[in-house]
């Protein structure tokens, strides 16, 4: 949301010819545009479906790169098993990561995210289940235990879950950003028309929506200001990553958020100090006239990566009134428990306690206070918390920021502050989604609408990244010595510890957010986009 | 499905992804007695054994059988209470087969207990003795003096025991880590309950007359304090005690003791070369002749700093900056060294020669100084050969992966905040990695005896019990870990946070990722580690927790609660301190 505050707040952009390869959406969330849309496309056609429609989008939505501001703007990714369905040589599609090409529907991963065990979709998940994912190829039994009588018969470990098809089957995402509603509406009728003739449906649809208050913040519906936190990436072995004052960041620069460019894109320095590896095609006539380079470490080869990045979505539909009632009753419980010391208890005092920043994003810290804005009026970024709030009494240690990126806060002692908030930054995403859905009128009465935050990411190494912060640090029932709760806002029904003196509170949390349906995309370069028009 | 399971509770899968009960696991507070004032010491050991090719499907089938059924013909005993109850000295134990890859494959049985070994194997005997002899019949006959004790363990219809065999071949580790020193398993259960019982104390206890807590308001820490333990004495006797000293001072003492001891012999090794030489030359020509021989290996070493191109990774440990930062107990040490080692080398030439003591301590101390000034030259003469050797290691950028085996292992993850991973790795062949090794586990292992006191690995505290142990004459190294978390954030644990000491005790392994001077780089290299490790896993087939809802450092925390509260008191400051604990 940065272009959206006052005064000239500082950003970053890729330099030429770093930022015409890739797409727009990586170095800017478009706050410029607040509206937009969320076409989920499947190719309902034979295969290969080819790479023509890419041609009819191209003239009517072409794929914004990152050279600086349009008048709309499109980005657009794909599932693993879209790109089988478009025709990608066997080759290319082995060569991307396993959870990219397993995709987020598999047994293993779903029980580590917090959406199914056992067999059952859990509470966070909408009831009956997702209705939509790219329905991803099952892996089906395992071959090695089929010739062997005795381990056939063993329950242990042998039988894979077939996860139920979702209803609707996804296969690319294509985001419109537009600057208001009306436009928005026609031009995704106009890019309907278009991928028509081509078999490519839109079998799902969100819109997508800012909408800033009066002083430019965007919040999500629970009514907190959303995506402060972001990485700043640095690129130290080509300088591709520009700062707006003009200076080229290195890893010195940001110590807070700073993070090598390969976190967020393929073919640059990761935070293991490699080119983070992304996936190949094989060298041909259509590779070297879409502009794909030759792969460093792969003769033969092309390189389909680079430019591009793994994105995560997932819908997340969110119960405002559930939750605004839910902090109600615990403030209740609380001044019924305590009635002498809790007069400051109230349901926004605890529903920013859930979050971790107050509503319009300023950090919570000890003794009541809260982290002033910064020159730029901006809720501040660059803070730690080992020093200024170890025991989590102004921002509680399971906070749903804290969770988020616990900086230094998991370090044990002072020396080791450095160390921990460079191993936190090693698992950082950088964040694109919108909420969709009306804003509710009333917080406390449920009106029956479907609203909620499709959650968009940008990381390089799922696993290590998205998967990480999502089971090691939001889902981890032990997170920071913490036991038997999760992020209060993500999480399950359950509890969540507020620090406070002489004694911490416990409030009993509900199940506030629901995912609806996810998915892992890839999010191609314009090279790779170039290379896909031409199957 | 898996092999986890909480104690006690019905539902194998409690603790992962849904919220638990409370009070899932562990039984009555009064069934786990804390020992009070016995010390008892915690055992880390594994038994490696050669499996019959042929006979590879069935043991694994016997595993996965008893992990699914218990012991015994059919019945559904998937809660564990059986070997809860069956072998209450284990923490933790595994059963698991690496498939043959470079040798037939291997059966190992890792155990972490309580007390001496012999208890352990006869509670394992009394509950699982018969599949343990079906498993024996799986493995090879071993070739030495064990032979016959595996015949009679095996033959047809056998009752002899199968304790003294397992004893008989059980490895002791080459280095290991407890997570939480000198906690009995009964302890750590016994204050877990202490943890609930307070949780549910504060949520539900009313003041006299009101729907109130009694321990909010206008009270402070430690009336809180004083509240809580009124309250749980009734229930939990055992606060009254004395709280029993997790490690007592003999064992501090000798473990420091045992470094102090290695350190010297590595010193008094390394001046070898000049303890041979000084008596025999002039003291100017001596340290002319080290000073030449310095230089003549510090130069090439100079040249051959650099990693090769690719390899290297910024920001890291260093050795040359370790010694700097320490320079000043470096030379501390020198000097108690010099002053130790010259007593018995003035008695040792008193005897030799027939010298009075005064001309003996002269020459013993010429020598003992001439042979530290020889230190230099050793240590930069070894790190130069291991320097060009590793220049000339090959690493294992994509080491093959059975993508079966990495299923039916992932499948068995990540169903409690705890996990389990075995390794078994290759060790570089040659005389300079087979000392490196060795003298390098020594180390690694006493260091950290006398640091990792309080569950911390470094800044990392997520490992129960892990040890390192050699298998077949020091050709293969296995590990075995039982952590906290996922295996891919273990491994980020080792990567961002204990990468020199990891490079230290595995870059001795084949293909590990390249190294620099023993430490650096090695582990930092974090994807293609991670590759590396996950190729030298196999499933954990057989797996046990004994308390399978905590953390090392929840287990720290409910110590950190129950020695607090067995103290009849707490002064205000102590109690501000204690309660941040509740």
């Amino acid at each position: 949301m940065k272009e959206q505050t006052p005064g000239k707040a500082p950003s970053w952009h890729l330099k030429s010819p770093h930022d015409s390869r890739t797409q727009g959406l990586v170095v800017s969330g478009f706050s410029s545009l607040p509206t937009g849309r969320a076409l989920f496309l499947e190719f309902v056609g034979r295969e290969p479906a080819g790479g023509a429609w890419l041609e009819a989008l191209d003239a009517i939505a072409p794929v914004t790169d990152a050279d600086g501001r349009d008048e709309r703007a499109t980005s657009l990714a794909f599932a693993y098993a879209g790109l089988e369905k478009m025709g990608l040589p066997k080759s290319a599609l082995e060569s991307f990561d396993a959870p990219f090409r397993e995709g987020m529907f598999q047994e293993d991963r779903l029980r580590r995210l917090g959406d199914r065990v056992q067999g059952e979709w859990l509470k966070t998940v909408i009831e009956g289940g997702p209705t939509w994912s790219a329905n991803t190829r099952q892996r089906g039994p395992l071959k090695s235990v089929e010739g062997s009588e005795g381990l056939k018969n063993t329950s242990t470990g042998h039988e894979e879950e077939q996860i139920p098809s979702t209803p609707v089957t996804v296969h690319a995402l294509l985001l419109l950003y537009d600057k208001d509603d009306p436009s928005a509406d026609a031009w995704a009728q106009q890019v309907k028309d278009a991928l028509q003739p081509h078999d490519v449906k839109v079998v799902h649809e969100l819109p997508l929506d800012l909408r800033f208050d009066s002083n430019g913040t965007a919040r999500e519906h629970f009514g907190f200001a959303d995506g402060i936190s972001q990485p700043v990436p640095y690129d130290e072995d080509e300088g591709a990553v520009v700062l707006s004052n003009g200076m080229t960041p290195d890893s010195a620069t940001d110590q807070w958020n700073g993070v090598p460019l390969g976190e967020i894109l393929f073919g640059y320095t990761n935070g293991h100090m490699e080119e983070a590896p992304g996936p190949v095609v094989p060298d041909s006539e259509q590779a070297i006239a879409a502009g794909l380079l030759p792969h460093r470490l792969a003769e033969g080869f092309r390189d389909f990566g680079r430019y591009g990045s793994y994105l995560v979505a997932r819908e997340l539909r969110q119960d405002v009134a559930s939750f605004w009632k839910s902090m109600e009753e615990n403030a209740s419980h609380i001044r019924e428990r305590d009635p002498r010391n809790s007069a400051h208890v109230t349901a926004a005092w605890l529903a920013e306690r859930v979050v971790g920043r107050d509503t319009d994003g300023h950090l919570l810290c000890p003794f009541g206070k809260k982290l002033p804005p910064d020159a730029f009026n901006r809720p501040r970024n660059d803070f730690g918390f080992f020093e200024t709030d170890p025991h989590g009494k102004g921002c509680p240690l399971g906070s749903h920021v804290r969770r988020g990126n616990p900086r230094d806060a998991l370090s044990p002692t002072a020396a080791e502050t450095k160390d921990l908030l460079a191993a936190a930054n090693n698992h950082r995403i950088l964040r694109r989604g919108r909420k969709f859905g009306p804003t509710s009128a009333d917080p406390c009465t449920p009106d029956g609408e479907n609203r909620g935050l499709l959650f968009i990411c940008l990381n390089t190494d799922i696993a290590r990244q998205f998967e990480f912060i999502q089971q090691t640090w939001m889902l981890n029932p032990n997170f920071a010595t913490l036991y038997d709760e999760t992020d209060p806002l993500l999480g399950p029904e359950g509890r969540m510890t507020i620090p406070e003196d002489p004694l911490r509170r416990i409030v009993d949390v509900k199940t506030f957010v629901q995912m609806a349906g996810g998915e892992y995309f890839f999010l191609p370069g314009i090279p790779a986009l170039r290379y896909l028009r031409s199957l | 499905m898996t092999q986890h399971t909480s104690p006690g509770s019905s539902c194998p899968h409690a603790g992962a992804g849904s919220r638990p009960a409370a009070a899932a696991g562990g039984g009555s507070p009064s069934k786990f007695s804390t020992a009070g004032g016995k010390h008892v010491r915690q055992t880390t050991l594994s038994v490696a054994l050669e499996v019959k090719p042929a006979s590879h499907d069935q043991l694994t089938h016997l595993i996965d059988r008893l992990h699914d059924n218990g012991p015994g013909a059919g019945g559904s005993k998937r809660d564990f209470g059986w070997f809860m109850q069956g072998v209450p000295s284990v923490h933790f134990l595994s059963m698991l087969v690496f498939p043959g890859e470079d040798y037939d494959p291997l059966f190992v049985l890792e155990a972490n207990f309580d007390g001496p070994s012999g208890v352990f194997w006869g509670q394992l005997e009394a509950v699982m003795g018969e599949e343990l002899r079906a498993m024996l019949r799986c493995c090879k006959r071993p070739l030495d003096e064990d032979g016959p004790l595996y015949d009679a363990v095996t033959a047809d219809c056998s009752r002899a025991t199968v304790a003294p065999y397992m004893e008989a071949r059980a490895h002791r580790p080459s280095v290991f880590h407890h997570g939480n020193r000198g906690m009995t398993r009964d302890r750590i259960l016994a204050e877990r309950e202490i943890f609930l019982g307070i949780r549910k104390e504060l949520a539900t206890a009313c003041a006299p007359g009101s729907g109130g807590s009694p321990y909010r308001g206008s009270v402070t820490p430690a009336q809180i304090h004083h509240g809580l333990r009124h309250a749980l004495l009734p229930t939990f006797p055992w606060l009254a005690e004395e709280a029993p000293v997790r490690i007592p001072w003999p064992d501090r003492l000798m473990d420091i003791l045992r470094l102090v001891l290695f350190v010297f012999a590595i010193v008094l090794a390394l001046s070898l070369p000049g303890l041979a030489l000084a008596p025999v030359m002039p003291t100017d020509r001596y340290l002319i002749l080290m000073a030449v021989a310095l230089v003549s290996v510090a130069v090439p070493l100079y040249r051959m700093r650099e990693a090769l191109p690719g390899t290297a990774i910024v920001g890291q440990t260093n050795l040359f900056h370790l010694l700097l930062k320490n320079v000043v107990p470096v030379v501390v040490f020198l000097v108690i060294y010099f002053a130790v080692v010259s007593l018995p080398a003035t008695l040792l030439t008193s005897v030799l020669t027939g010298k009075p003591m005064l001309a003996s301590w002269s020459h013993a101390a010429r020598t003992v100084l001439l042979g530290m000034a020889c230190l230099p030259f050793s240590i930069i003469g070894i790190l130069t050969w291991l320097r060009w050797k590793e220049r000339r290691d090959a690493s294992q950028d994509a080491p093959p992966v059975d993508e079966e085996m990495i299923r039916q292992m992932v499948q068995r993850e990540d169903w409690i905040p705890q996990n389990h991973m075995g390794s078994v790795v290759l060790i570089k062949p040659g005389v300079l990695r087979t000392v490196i090794i060795r003298a390098g586990h020594l180390g690694l292992g006493l260091f950290l005896r006398v640091t990792a006191t309080d569950g911390y690995l470094g800044s990392m505290r997520t490992v129960h019990f892990a040890h390192w142990a050699f298998a077949n004459n020091h050709g293969r190294l296995m590990f075995f870990s039982n952590f906290d978390q996922s295996w891919e954030s273990y491994l980020d644990d080792f990567i961002e946070k204990a990468a020199a000491g990891l490079t230290l005790a595995w870059g001795c392994g084949v293909g590990f990722p390249a190294t620099r001077f023993l430490i650096q780089d090695g582990a930092r290299h974090g994807r293609k580690f991670k590759a590396w490790a996950r190729h030298s896993r196999t499933v954990s087939r057989f797996w046990y927790s004994a308390y399978s809802d905590l953390t090392v450092d929840q287990i720290e925390r409910n110590n950190r609660i129950a020695n607090g509260l067995r103290k009849s008191s707490l002064g205000e400051k102590e109690a501000a301190e204690w309660i941040h604990d509740l």
